[in-house]
């Protein structure tokens, strides 16, 4: 009896000591390993055009089940549709995805961002917030 | 008219004969997918899309829009058979559309779209190109996107049915076909943006919208129009931002119209449906304004108040309450209105009130209820369009009333009925009425005019004269005096005259439209009786079995409230519902509903003008609600000599105009979307505002501040909303008895045949007009008459100040004719100055067929140009030359 319980404990133990298999990691040291699906903060893209993707089109804000985006869309002068404000509360974003997946133009995606704690007693994200995510993003891939 | 009953979809149904089966559907609510019927709009069965199974004799299938009902009809929506067919019409109406939904701003409230989810559409099989042409934005307000058109004919004939114009239309044949305006020039049209409100897709846009919003974001909220008489219902569109954005603030995006609420049928002009901007303009006073050292200081409101009051008190103190003065406004509601007037009569003790309008025409107010009474006036503006003859006289429908001339149209479209339009100037009314009467008469022949008309009727043997007599007073003498007038001064030939009067004897409800060109012309009070006359002539042989001949007359008004104004008493003559103020039975009623008692010597009907007693001055202050005197009286010169002589001013209003720059204290008031209330137009329909956005900044409703100023002064004004207002209003005013403010919701209030069930109309007297002549002293030096009137793109301060309607009139323009134009030299847009013995202005001119050789036409309601300075009466002697350098 006493047999089966030494067996379990020696190999609770083994994974225990040995570093490969240990599962805490030193954050903030160490950077944790996100899943490719893993979701994070929403972020606004940018296109090819170095402006956001997003046309405005308020699906994302329809989609969302805790209300947290406002969008207002407006005209540019070459009469395309942009967000002239795009804002996000990040305090109430519960990170579903739905806004991701109701984007018919992939302009919002939910990334790695996750470290989103904040002394403040509000946690708005604005257009060029989330855009600069992005765009810091793409300098470090570069 | 029989009714035919039929079955679809297994839900038995009754409706008229004649109906088709689409409008049946409609009209018990059941859905059959469509995108090119509209119910005011002609059929048109362009889209295809309606097709239904009809069981009549044999089963077949028939488009449902261009087939009537038939007894013992069974039709069935929806069969596998029509459902495939369905979709393979959809696949091919989509194969061409861009399928840009998130951009365009039709998406969720789209025809097209709906289907498509109805029908649960898979991807086409059709591999075509998408039509690429480029989007037509050649004016500020309307934007065509061809490639998302569908084709369904229904802006077509939305411009050429309901607003008369005809500026697009069908071009190309087969594949090439597109909507466009004719050699493709850009759209010069009134812009009433009826194809906006009808294009069952995002092919015509909402330029004012900028993609601000997305149809489901919208609350929609239907209101009255703050602009003309008419009183149409316009639905603010309203876009809420989260709270943590300031709160979360309400914004009125765009105007939508609903073809189910309101007299108007959903169609609006251009202020209706693009003059909203003025909500959120950034011009908009946002805090009480108080003079210091000649400037107006920004101040909180009960400093205002507690300023007001004392002043005021101490006016009275000294001077008594008759030194102060009072202007109602003519775009305030009724409740702010009434709460006004009671608010100078009780509590400041005064009758120096007024309204613009009264100042304007002081006899209209006593002519209206004279033909309220006679029932003259007992119908709505609605019934226009069941009318078999239309009557204008000194109107500019097109300019002044649009919607009264939809609904005009229809009326001719509908019932084949008959114009006549008597006007000085050559207006423009396009219609397709078979008989159009043209008089043009001339100036100071109106009354003339009038009697001529008559006097064909009464030669023409066109009335029962028999009846006539019997039912009135005082024929003989009216018959007598018809041969007394010279037929030539009018300038029209006898037999259009004779044309006229049969047109208005025709069987069946004639209405009159008594325009601001008769009401304001100095002879107005004479040409209104003897209208009165013509319609008592008219009426007196009316028989109700035979659907004989009768007329009833409309007086036109300027502002969507002038004929609430007057009803609820901002006059000097009349307590609420026109109670002569001089009877003391009917003060009665009044005082002891107010627990005041009114003294005799302030209660007079011959008051003076209030701007004539502040020459004189007999005023040491002024309280002025919602009105612009300095630019909208029509003597400018007085007003500003007269404010001069003010000491103490008070101006409540929504912007800083030219009056509120002279007054000691300003009040910012809330525009009609910030608050509720009624509004009566030139019908005498009273009907509700709804309330879609809380006040814009520190701004505050008329009644709370009239409110708010008597309670400080130490006077009970317990009003918690606008509904206490009404209930007190409805027992004060016998006009508006019976009113019960909630129902006002469901439906409006039509004073005057509510009046008419209690009081049969009585006998009418018919007044003998001597014809006076009217004095226009034309001399050498200043050879051209000034007119003036009102104009389509623009009216009062709130026009003025929505980048829209600006964009589309910018300026305003001096119509001349083109004779005069041509011996001047004076082309399109060539500045001239205008001259008159008092003033000049410069003024572009615009050579125009309306205006007759001799006159020059300015339209009043540009704000910024203050054609009044120059004016001194109705019809001012004027001179013009070009500008030179």
């Amino acid at each position: 009896m006493i047999l089966p319980l030494i067996k379990g404990l020696a190999l609770t133990l083994k994974r225990f000591l040995n570093p490969s298999t240990c599962a805490t990691v030193q954050y903030p040291e160490v950077r944790p390993k996100l899943a490719s699906r893993f979701r994070g903060l929403p972020e606004l893209q940018i296109g090819k055009d170095g402006r956001e993707k997003c046309v405005a089109c308020g699906l994302c804000a329809k989609a969302c089940p805790s209300g947290c985006i406002y969008v207002e869309g407006a005209e540019d002068e070459t009469h395309r549709r942009y967000p002239k404000t795009y804002e996000l509360d990040a305090f109430r974003c519960i990170f579903c995805g739905f806004c991701e997946e109701a984007c018919p133009v992939r302009a919002i995606i939910l990334r790695d961002t996750f470290e989103l704690s904040t002394y403040k007693n509000n946690q708005v994200f604005d257009k060029e917030k989330l855009l600069g995510l992005t765009r810091k993003r793409d300098l470090l891939k570069r | 008219m029989k009714t035919v009953h039929l079955v679809i979809d297994d839900k038995s149904i009754a409706v008229p004969e004649g109906t088709n089966i689409f409008q049946a559907a409609i009209d018990n609510n059941i859905y059959i997918p469509g995108l090119c019927y509209q119910p005011k709009l002609p059929q048109f069965g362009g889209c295809r899309l309606c097709m239904v199974e009809v069981t009549e004799r044999r089963t077949g299938h028939r488009f449902a829009c261009a087939h009537p009902v038939s007894e013992g009809m069974i039709v069935k929506v929806n069969t596998p058979k029509i459902t495939r067919y369905r979709k393979s019409v959809m696949e091919y109406l989509l194969a061409h559309h861009p399928l840009d939904c998130p951009t365009c701003d039709k998406s969720g409230e789209c025809g097209l779209q709906n289907i498509s989810y109805d029908l649960n559409l898979a991807p086409g099989r059709f591999k075509t190109t998408r039509m690429n042409v480029p989007v037509i934005r050649d004016n500020p307000l309307l934007e065509l996107n061809r490639n998302r058109c569908v084709l369904c004919g229904r802006c077509v004939s939305t411009c050429k049915e309901i607003e008369g114009l005809g500026a697009i239309d069908f071009q190309n044949r087969g594949i090439k076909t597109v909507i466009g305006t004719a050699f493709d020039k850009p759209l010069d049209c009134s812009f009433c943006g009826g194809c906006v409100a009808v294009c069952p897709t995002g092919a015509w846009q909402d330029r004012t919208l900028g993609f601000g919003g997305r149809s489901w974001e919208f609350m929609k909220t239907p209101t009255i129009c703050p602009y003309c008489s008419v009183g149409c219902t316009i639905v603010l569109n309203t876009k809420a931002s989260p709270p943590r954005r300031d709160g979360g603030v309400d914004t009125v995006k765009r105007v939508t119209s609903d073809d189910y609420t309101g007299i108007n049928e959903g169609n609006l002009c251009v202020k209706g449906r693009f003059g909203y901007e003025f909500i959120h303009s950034s011009e908009r006073i946002n805090t009480p304004l108080l003079r210091r050292d000649n400037e107006l200081i920004p101040v909180s409101w009960d400093e205002a108040i507690a300023c007001i009051s004392e002043n005021f008190k101490k006016i009275i103190a000294e001077h008594g309450g008759a030194s102060i003065g009072g202007i109602g406004s003519e775009k305030s509601t009724n409740e702010e209105n009434y709460l006004f007037q009671k608010f100078c009569r009780t509590v400041l003790k005064t009758n120096n009130i007024d309204n613009l309008s009264n100042i304007k025409s002081p006899f209209l107010n006593g002519l209206i209820y004279k033909s309220v009474i006679h029932g003259f006036a007992s119908a709505s503006l609605k019934d226009i369009e069941t009318a078999t003859t239309l009557f204008f006289f000194g109107a500019d429908i097109t300019e002044a009333h649009p919607v009264i001339g939809n609904m005009a149209r229809k009326a001719i479209r509908l019932k084949g009925a008959n114009l006549v339009i008597a006007n000085a100037r050559n207006v423009q009314f396009q219609s397709q009425a078979r008989s159009d009467v043209r008089l043009r008469y001339a100036l100071g022949s109106q009354v003339a005019l009038v009697n001529a008309i008559m006097k064909a009727i009464i030669d023409g043997n066109l009335v029962d004269l028999k009846k006539v007599e019997a039912s009135t007073n005082n024929f003989p003498a009216l018959r007598g005096q018809l041969n007394n007038f010279d037929p030539q001064l009018t300038g029209i030939s006898a037999e259009t005259i004779k044309q006229a009067a049969t047109l208005l004897t025709n069987n069946g409800n004639s209405y009159l439209v008594c325009g601001k060109d008769v009401e304001e012309d100095p002879q107005g009070k004479d040409i209104i009786e003897a209208l009165l006359n013509l319609c008592a002539l008219i009426n007196a042989g009316y028989n109700a079995d035979t659907n004989s001949a009768r007329i009833s007359i409309f007086f036109s008004r300027s502002h969507n409230n002038s004929q609430g104004v007057n009803d609820v008493g901002v006059v000097p003559g009349y307590l609420p519902g026109y109670a002569d103020i001089e009877n003391a039975s009917s003060r009665e009623t009044v005082e002891n509903v107010w627990g005041v008692k009114l003294p005799d010597d302030m209660c007079k009907k011959d008051n003076q003008d209030v701007f004539d007693l502040a020459l004189q001055d007999k005023l040491k202050a002024l309280y002025i609600m919602g009105e612009n005197p300095m630019v909208n009286h029509p003597d400018g010169k007085k007003v500003h000599d007269a404010l001069q002589k003010v000491g103490f001013i008070v101006v409540q209003d929504t912007f800083l105009t030219e009056t509120a720059r002279k007054a000691n204290v300003v009040l910012p008031s809330a525009t009609f979307a910030e608050k509720e209330g009624t509004f009566t137009n030139m019908g005498m329909l009273v009907q509700r505002l709804n309330k879609a956005i809380p006040p814009v900044g520190n701004a505050r409703p008329d009644w709370q501040i009239i409110s708010d100023i008597a309670k400080k002064m130490g006077h009970a004004f317990a009003y918690a909303s606008p509904k206490d207002v009404m209930v007190e209003l409805e027992r004060v005013s016998p006009a508006y008895s019976g009113i019960i403010y909630d129902r006002l919701k469901r439906k409006e209030f039509h004073w005057t045949s509510f009046l008419l069930t209690k009081n049969k109309p009585l006998k009418y007297t018919f007044g003998v007009i001597e014809p006076g002549v009217l004095n226009i002293s034309v001399s050498k030096d200043f050879p051209f008459i000034l007119l003036t009137g009102a104009n389509l793109n623009h009216q009062g301060t709130f026009s003025r100040h929505t980048k829209a309607l600006m964009s589309v009139a910018p300026e305003c323009l001096v119509e001349v004719s083109r004779n005069d134009a041509r011996a001047m030299g004076v082309n399109n847009g060539d500045v001239v100055i205008i001259e008159s013995a008092r003033n000049k202005i410069k003024l572009k001119a615009k050579v125009s067929g309306k205006v007759s050789e001799g006159m020059v036409f300015i339209s009043e309601d540009y704000e910024r140009q203050p054609v009044n300075l120059l004016r001194d009466g109705a019809y001012t002697p004027v001179r013009i030359h070009k500008e030179i350098g």
